[in-house]
Order: C-alpha cells, then structure tokens, then sequence
C-alpha cells in the first residue's frame, strides 16, 4: 500500500507540473500511463481512480491545444478500455466515460485522416460498445455519463457547419468532414447510428421523471447540439415542444418531488430560454415563447392547486413554501399558558390598544408629556423600573405577542401571496435584458437590509388616523385643459413609441379568448386604449344641439373633450404617418374602433329618436359615421403621398378597414395617375372585387371610370374588364373606332 | 501573483523548505524524467497539507455564486472554506454593484480587476461612516481575506488551472479549475449559471450539480444562508465519500440496497432532506456539464 501512495505522490507531482505549465502534458503523459494502466486484479484501485480522474481532466483541459491531444490520445485509448472492461469501481467508470467522451472527436478526426488505422479504431468501438452498454443498466451516476458520452457521438456523428472550407482543421469535427467511400466509418451508418442514438437521449426525456438526474442530465446536454447542429435542432425541439416537466404534478407531492419538478421545469426553461436568446429571430422563437408561457400557467396552476389542497395539517409538505413557513419561523416561539387576556376592541386597532393591558381607563389615558421636567421623570421612572416582576412583564410581553398573531392571522394573507407573485413576475420579466434590471434588485437588496421596523404598520393598514385632505388646486382655464390634454396624449403616443422599440416577441403570442382588450401594457394594448379614447370617451357629447345647451355652461367642458378627441385622433395619424408601413395594423385597429363606434352612435340615436324625438333633432346614420370617413380618407390620402407600387401593404389596408365607399375606391383611381402604381391600384380594385362582393359594383365602376380616364391604365384595366363588364370594352372599341375614324 | 509557478510554491515553502520547486521554464525533455523519479517531491507534504485542510484525501470541489461575488456567495465561500472544503466563487451580475449614498447612486466596479482592497480603500475614503453604519466595509475587510478581487462567472473558464488563486481560502483541491457543485444564492443566478453553461458548451464532459439555495441580500440572511450551504456542502460530502468507500474494495458487486446508490442519484434525496431542516431557503437544482 506504501508503495501505491508513493505512486499518487509523484503522480500528484507530475499532475501539479502539467497545471502550471500544460506544455508538459504531451511530455508527461507518456511518463504516467504505465503507472496508471491497469494491471490485473492486484492493482490499487487508488491509483486506477486517480488515472481516470487525470485522463478525464487532462484530456478536457482548454489549457492546451487538440492536435496535441489528439497525439497523446491514441496512447491512452487501451488504458480506457481496460478500465471500462475490467475495474468494477463506478468512480473509475464515470471518469473513465468522460474521458471517452473528451476523446471521441479527437480519434474520430484521426481515424478520417487515417483510414487505414483499423485498430485504433477497433479499441474506440469497443470503448464505445462498452458505453452503449451500460447506457440502460449502470447506476444513475454512471449513466449521465454515459448519456454526455451519446451526445458527443451525435455531434461527431451528424453533420455540422463547414466555416471555412480552406482550413479544414478550422471546422468542427462532425461528419461533414468524413469522406463518402470512407472504410471504416461509412458515411450512411455513421448518420444513422447518430440518428438513433438522439431518438434514445430524447426518450430519456419522455420517460420515468421520478429520475430527475437523468432528465436533467440529458436536457443541458441538448443545448449544445441544437447550438451546433442546426440539421438536428427542428426534431429536438419539436420533441421538446411535446415535453411535460410536470408530469410528477400527478405522483404524491411530497417534498422530493416538488424540488424535483420544480428543478426539471426550470432546466427545461433555462434551455429553451438560452436557444431563444442565441437566435433571437429563429424560426422557434414563437414556439418557444408559446410553450413557456403555457408552462408558466401550468406551473402555477399545479403549485397553486397544491396549496389550496393542502390545508394546514400536512405542514411538512409544504417545506418548499416559503413565504407561509417564513413568518411564522419567530412567532412561534412557545407562549406558556396565560390569564384571561384583556380583550381588543373589535375592528382595527391602533397601536395604543394593542399595547394597553390595564383596564383602568384612567391609567390607559395617562398622557407621559405631562412632565415637563425630565429629571423628574427620571426620578420616578428608574424606581419603576427596578421593581418590575419579571413574571408579570414576560406575561405582559406574551399577552401582546399572543395579541399581535392573532392580529396578523386576521390580516388577509396578502404580503406573502404578494410576494410570490412578484418573484413569479420577476422571473418573466427578466429574460431579455440585464442592466436595468439589476439596478432594481439592487434596490430591492437596499431596502431587504433596512431594518424591518415597519413590519406592524403594514399589517394594520386602516387602524385609525386623522383624515387627511389633499388642499383643493385652483380650477384650470380653458386653455389649460386643452394643454394638459395634449400633453398626456403626447405622452401616451411616448410610450407607444417606446414600447415599439422594445423587442416584440410577446406579440407572437396569443392569449385567446381569455385575454382582456388591454391588460398587458404592451404596443397593442395601448393602441386600444388610445384609439378608444378618441372614439368613445367623447362619443354623444358631439351631437350638434352643443350650442344650445351652451347656456348650462357645459360648453368649456365639451369642447375640450372634442378637442381632446380630435388631438389624440391627431397622435394616432401622425404616430402611423411616421412609420405607416409597419404601423398599417393599428391603422387598422384605430379605423375599426372609429366605424364601431358610429355604428353604435347611430343606433343609439335612432333608438334615441323614436323614443324621445323631442328636439325633431336625429343625426343621420352618415353624419355619425363620418368620422370614420373622414379618418380613412384622411390617412389613404397621407399614405398615398408615399406609397410605392411594391407596397401590397396597402391591399391589407383597403381589404381590412371595415367600411367602403365609392370615395374611398376613388382614391384608387387617383392613385393610378402615377404609371407606377397603376398595377397596384388594379391589385387593390381586383382583390376587393374577390373577397368583398358588397363593394364590387363600386369597383367596377371606378375600374371602368380608371379605363375611360386614363390612358396608361387602359392595358391593366381592360384584361379585368373583360372578365366583369366586357360591355364597356365594347362600347370603347367602338367609341375607339369612331375616334380613329 | 502573476507567475503561477511562485504561487504555487509558496504554501509549500510554509510546510517543508526543500519543496520540489521546479525549476523555471525547465527544458521539456529533462522534466519528463524528472518527475517520474525524483523522490524530492515526495508525497508527505501533499499528505500534510491536505491532513491539515481536515479529512482525508477525496473531497467535493464547491463554488458558490450570487449577484456580485460580495456578501452571499463570499459568506457562503467563508463558511466551506473553514469546513475544509475546497472552495472558489462567483457572482453572474454584469457589474460588482454595492448599495452608495442613496438607492439611486449604487457603486459600481468592474469584476475581476478590482479588488476587494481597492473598493476597501475608495469606500472608506468616500464615508467612512455610513460604510462601517451598513456593514459594507466589515464585509469587504472580511472578504479580502478570503480572496483577492470578485470573479465574474461568465468569464471563468473551467478546467482552467488557478494555479494563481493558491491565497484564497478554500484553495485547496480547485487548482484544477473544475468543482462537482455549484451553489447558487437566487434563482436568478441559477438561470444565469444554467444558461452560460449552455453557451460554454459542456466541452469538458463533466458533470456538475447546479443547486440554488434562495438567500435574501442582506447581511444577516447571508449568514444563517451561509450556515444552511454549509450543511449542505457538509451533507453532500459526506455522501460521496461513502460513495468511495462503499465501493472501494472492489465491493461494487457485494453492496446491496441503499448502498448501491451512487452519490449522484442521492444528490435529490439529500436537497430534499436538506429542505426540511431549512425550510425558509427553497431549493432548485439540475444536472449540468462542464
């Protein structure tokens, strides 16, 4: 045994040199695998477990470069092998499985340059063999390693990026590089196999999670391969899109399982997390977001569900809650039975209440400003103090204690549940950015440091307090309203902008029927909330008797809510105006919610008259909608300006505004006076033709109208025309004839 | 400190003075033989130190992150390091940011350039006062023991050697520049941890269990956070060094029941258990790479 330690000492040596300097690996290592080999059942097993660690390590090590490992490499595959087939010690399998792993690529490349070397190649598949082997059957630390060891195989084994074709030695080992008529590793097995060997990580995922070292295992090793195998990425992503971290909510809820589902959820997170973060625009980004946002209310609902399942009985299952257990930690200090406590008037308390204990009311109002003089207070104060019985002030301090959990037992159980919820928002809202964000945690950590005297005042929020008044502001001028009224549209047109230039990945996503038209303070739901503003808000206060009513004074408070409609009708237009390409939705949007609301004034007008027409006064169904029109006409005519004759853009535009009229259509035809967008035009006229048989009359009309009036335009027009009016061609040529005659 | 060769040989100098000291930058070929044979650099003065560190030879290999490598994961370091354990740390944020003057005026340096001495000096320059006041300038003192300047996890490259870290506490046993655990302080740091291995690739082929024990940024939660993390990295060790035991003697075959769970699999087990007896520092944990 002396003989072993004095072994590991100079090993220990040998390794300690090559640390410091790594030049010395391909020098040392020579020196050192004849002592670590193995060598028959009397061998040390110290020393075995020491060379695996040393192979694993050293042939990891970024210290120093692969080409020299891939030399030293070949020398220690027989050494792997032996330890895989003879030593029975997991601690020499595991690193000797990882050391496998490290040196797979590097004999991989060997074997491609040297297609010759059949028995290096014969000692890495019997290593290999060996791995696969125990893939099913080893121990679960054994296994993870083994599972490290597939992954490797699949990334050397399927196709990976050329980056410069030039300097091959540049490039990723993987299959790329292997030759079609190589002999021993034929290019159709090797794909195959690394095919296979995929379908068996992505079923360790899918099967028993009550092995989270496993699941967990094989998910952080998934990241590498869709980072650097972009052929494989699609099917491991699409398995994972099928994935339940969940799938223990089922199993007991015990405290294992709760740390282990909660663990599986967030390594499933934190991968796809890192794939969206690495491709941003990538063609899963929506998928991912979508499946993360569903885990995420699964997530709650199981830990939700749990708690409300659980009543207090089963308090030792609920160890991962912290936010319960916390509080209670230093409350719970044993109170010894005590007399009758006093009782605390009903309702909210004040802090006198809690703390008075004497029933005299005398003494309870004793006001201690009393003494003006300190000295004299001294004077009886420090007497008082001495005499105090101890049993009777530790029983006072418990009443009040015993007071103070009752009283915060009462309280809604909000601070903590607030608590959690915020972590919960945290962990959302975090993802993208780092800066900002850390500035708020460092807050946060500010303010966890102050010390927590402020714990009781938030827990008796409405106990009694003198009402405070805010002193009345002076009332605003006309003027100023109508000032202070832009600059709030203004500002909220600011944070549309805003909100604009943040990344838009969660507008991917739809939250279906649940979703609330503005609850989630993004680019949408702001414009929704503009566009209401200007439509509703105001709405029936336009009605034209204003003037007559002018005599109650309402006057100053309407027109500025007219104004304050037509300004923010201004913000929206010139908000799209600026950027009307990628803005064309909420153009959209606005012109839905202007057409909505008209029909909605005119219907209650209608209704309005026939019940009370008192005033003889009811606003045609036009002069209610002509907001609407006025607002479409207005943004075509500023689009128009700008329009080119590739922007099909404007097809959306025209097919999606609810409402059209011949005005609207003319425009088209206006429009088609630039030769370049005479093509466009058409698009539009024909498109509306196909899927809005309400207006086709009026596009055939302006069509024929464009037809008649515009030279260049006759072409494009008239292979139309002769589908949907063919008689008007007729009628031309013959006008044409005339002419020409 | 900026040859590693000095560093590396000065603990040893402190046990025994005729250390192997290797020459510097020795030609290869004589070194070759020189440490396959030279008995001057014998075992006992590794055996020494490490009896010294505490326990026998084999140990887990910690590191523990938080935000800016100052008060959770430096306490958390401190409380390993004095157990005997081997210990390096981190922290994930982009910035070292301590509390200033005001909420809104946090100091800010840079990782793995200034040191602990240097934010030290500038704070206590600064307002001596209101820096011993919030405890900021006892935890630098207490941190510039412990090691020279905060990591910044991102940049660390494991497998790495830190030959030139052999000062810190908790040195011992991560000249390698790999640990078997990482600990982390927040669950945002977890993430972080999770989602820059994934970036660095798992080139290593190691495993590493990644486990978050949620610490509130404060002083006080550090401590009784760095006593739980204490126990836990006391807890897992003593596992896997049964583990070693178990099946030492060739007895793989001979264990039977619970004796034949590797410390791996036990690693859920033990966090569960650890949970109960600290409820209040809810725990996450998975199994990442190198």
């Amino acid at each position: 045994m002396s003989s072993s330690a004095q072994s590991l000492g100079q090993l220990e040596a040998a390794r300690s040199l090559a640390l410091g300097e790594s030049r010395y690996y391909p020098t040392i290592i020579p020196g050192v695998l004849p002592i670590i080999a193995y060598n028959g059942q009397g061998g040390s097993i110290d020393i075995w477990r020491w060379g695996a660690d040393f192979l694993a390590e050293t042939f990891a090590s970024p210290a120093w470069p692969l080409d020299e490992k891939a030399k030293s490499a070949l020398a220690a595959l027989p050494i792997l092998r032996d330890y895989l087939l003879e030593v029975q010690d997991s601690t020499v399998i595991k690193s000797a499985v990882q050391a496998a792993a490290s040196i797979y690529p590097l004999v991989y490349r060997h074997i491609i340059a040297e297609p010759n070397d059949t028995q290096t190649w014969q000692v890495m598949l019997a290593i290999k063999t060996n791995i696969l082997r125990r893939m099913d059957g080893a121990p679960p630390g054994v296994r993870i390693c083994c599972v490290k060891f597939v992954q490797q195989v699949v990334l050397v084994q399927s196709p990976g990026p050329i980056a410069d074709p030039r300097r091959p030695e540049q490039n990723d080992i993987s299959l790329t590089l292997v030759p079609r008529d190589h002999r021993l590793i034929p290019y159709a097995n090797q794909e195959a196999e690394a095919s296979g060997l995929l379908d068996r990580l992505l079923d360790i995922v899918h099967g028993d999670h009550s092995d989270a070292l496993l699941i967990t295992a094989t998910l952080n090793t998934l990241g590498m391969l869709i980072q650097r195998r972009p052929i494989v990425s699609n099917k491991i992503l699409n398995s994972l899109f099928n994935f339940n971290p969940l799938k223990l909510a089922n199993a007991p809820m015990t405290s294992k399982n709760k740390v282990l589902m909660k663990s599986i959820e967030r390594t499933t997170r934190a991968l796809l997390v890192n794939v969206m973060r690495r491709n941003p625009d990538g063609p899963f980004t929506r998928q991912i977001q979508q499946y993360l946002d569903r885990m995420h209310r699964m997530r709650i609902d199981v830990l939700d569900e749990s708690n409300r399942k659980r009543p207090a009985p089963v308090e030792q299952t609920d160890g991962t809650d912290p936010a319960k257990r916390q509080r209670l930690g230093p409350q719970t200090v044993p109170t010894p039975p005590t007399p009758p406590i006093p009782a605390l008037p009903a309702g909210p308390v004040s802090y006198r209440e809690l703390f008075t204990l004497s029933t005299d009311a005398n003494t309870a109002l004793f006001d201690v400003k009393m003494f003006q003089d300190p000295e004299q207070l001294l004077r009886i104060v420090v007497p008082v103090l001495h005499s105090i019985d101890e049993a009777k002030l530790t029983n006072a301090i418990n009443i009040i204690r015993s007071r103070y959990l009752t009283l915060s037992k009462a309280m809604p159980r909000a601070p903590p549940s607030g608590a959690a919820g915020a972590t919960a928002d945290d962990d959302e809202e975090y993802e993208p950015d780092f800066g900002p964000i850390e500035d708020a945690e460092q807050i946060i950590n500010k303010l966890d440091s102050a010390p927590p005297v402020t714990t009781l005042p938030e827990r008796i929020p409405d106990a009694r307090l003198a009402p405070y008044k805010l002193p009345e502001a002076p009332p605003l001028t006309e003027q100023e309203v109508v000032r202070y009224g832009d600059m709030a549209v203004r500002r909220v047109v600011e944070i549309l902008a805003s909100v604009d230039e943040a990344p838009t990945k969660a507008k991917a996503t739809k939250a279906g029927f649940n979703r609330l038209a503005a609850s989630n303070y993004d680019r949408d739901s702001w414009v929704t909330v503009l566009c209401r503003l200007a439509t509703r808000a105001s709405a029936g206060l336009e009605d034209p008797d204003a003037g007559i009513k002018s005599e109650y004074g309402g006057e100053v408070q309407k027109g500025g809510s007219l104004v304050l409609s037509d300004s923010i009708r201004d913000a929206i237009y010139n908000y799209i105006i600026r950027d009307w390409k990628r803005r064309i939705d909420i153009a959209i949007s606005w012109l839905t919610e202007e057409w909505y609301n008209g029909q909605i004034l005119a219907q209650a007008t209608s209704n309005g008259s026939m019940k009370n027409g008192v005033n003889g006064h009811t606003p045609s169904s036009l002069a209610v909608n002509g907001t609407y029109k006025k607002s479409v006409l207005r943004l075509l005519d500023g689009i128009l300006a700008y329009i080119e004759g590739t922007d099909k853009v404007l097809v959306r535009f025209i097919s999606e505004i609810p409402g059209l009229d011949r005005d609207i259509l003319q425009r088209m035809k206006k429009m088609a006076e630039d030769p370049e967008r005479i093509d466009l035009a058409v698009m539009v006229l024909k498109y509306l033709y196909m899927f809005r048989p309400p207006v086709r009359t009026i596009c055939v009309d302006v069509l024929e109208d464009m037809w008649r009036t515009n030279d260049r335009a006759k072409p494009s027009a008239e292979k139309i025309l002769k589908i949907w009016r063919p008689e008007v061609l007729r009628e031309g040529e013959e006008g044409g004839d005339v002419k020409a005659a | 400190m900026a040859d590693p060769r000095l560093a590396r040989s000065r603990p040893q100098q402190q046990q025994q003075q005729p250390t192997a000291a290797p020459p510097p930058p020795p030609p290869p070929p004589p070194m070759e033989q020189q440490f396959g044979i030279d008995p001057s650099t014998d075992a006992s003065p590794q055996q020494g130190q490490q009896g010294d560190a505490g326990d026998d030879a084999f140990k887990l290999k910690f590191c523990t992150v938080c935000a800016s490598n100052q008060n959770r994961s430096m306490e958390a370091h401190l409380q390993l390091a004095r157990a005997h354990l081997p210990t390096i740390s981190f922290g994930t944020g982009t910035l070292v940011r301590l509390p200033g003057p005001t909420v809104h005026q946090p100091n800010v340096y840079h990782f793995n350039s200034t040191t602990y001495q240097a934010i030290h000096t500038e704070l206590a320059t600064q307002n001596t006062a209101l820096y011993t006041q919030n405890g900021l300038l006892n935890m630098l003192g207490r941190n510039l023991s412990i090691k020279g300047f905060p990591e910044r996890f991102q940049d660390w490259v494991p497998g790495k050697p830190r030959l030139e870290h052999a000062e810190d506490q908790g040195f011992a046993g991560t000249e390698a520049g790999v640990v078997d655990v990482i600990i982390t302080c927040e669950e945002r740091c977890f993430d972080h941890v999770l989602d820059d291995l994934h970036n660095k690739g798992g080139k290593l082929n190691r495993p590493v269990h990644v486990i978050n024990v949620d610490i509130r940024d404060n002083h006080e939660e550090a401590a009784v956070g760095g006593q739980a993390i204490r126990d836990l990295g006391l807890t897992l060790n003593e596992a896997a060094t049964k583990e070693r035991e178990v099946h030492g003697d060739g007895g793989w075959e001979r264990g039977s029941g619970p004796a034949r769970t590797g410390f791996d699999e036990k690693v859920p087990d033990l966090i569960a258990a650890w949970q109960e007896r600290w409820p209040n520092m809810p725990a996450l944990w998975s199994l990442a790479w190198f």
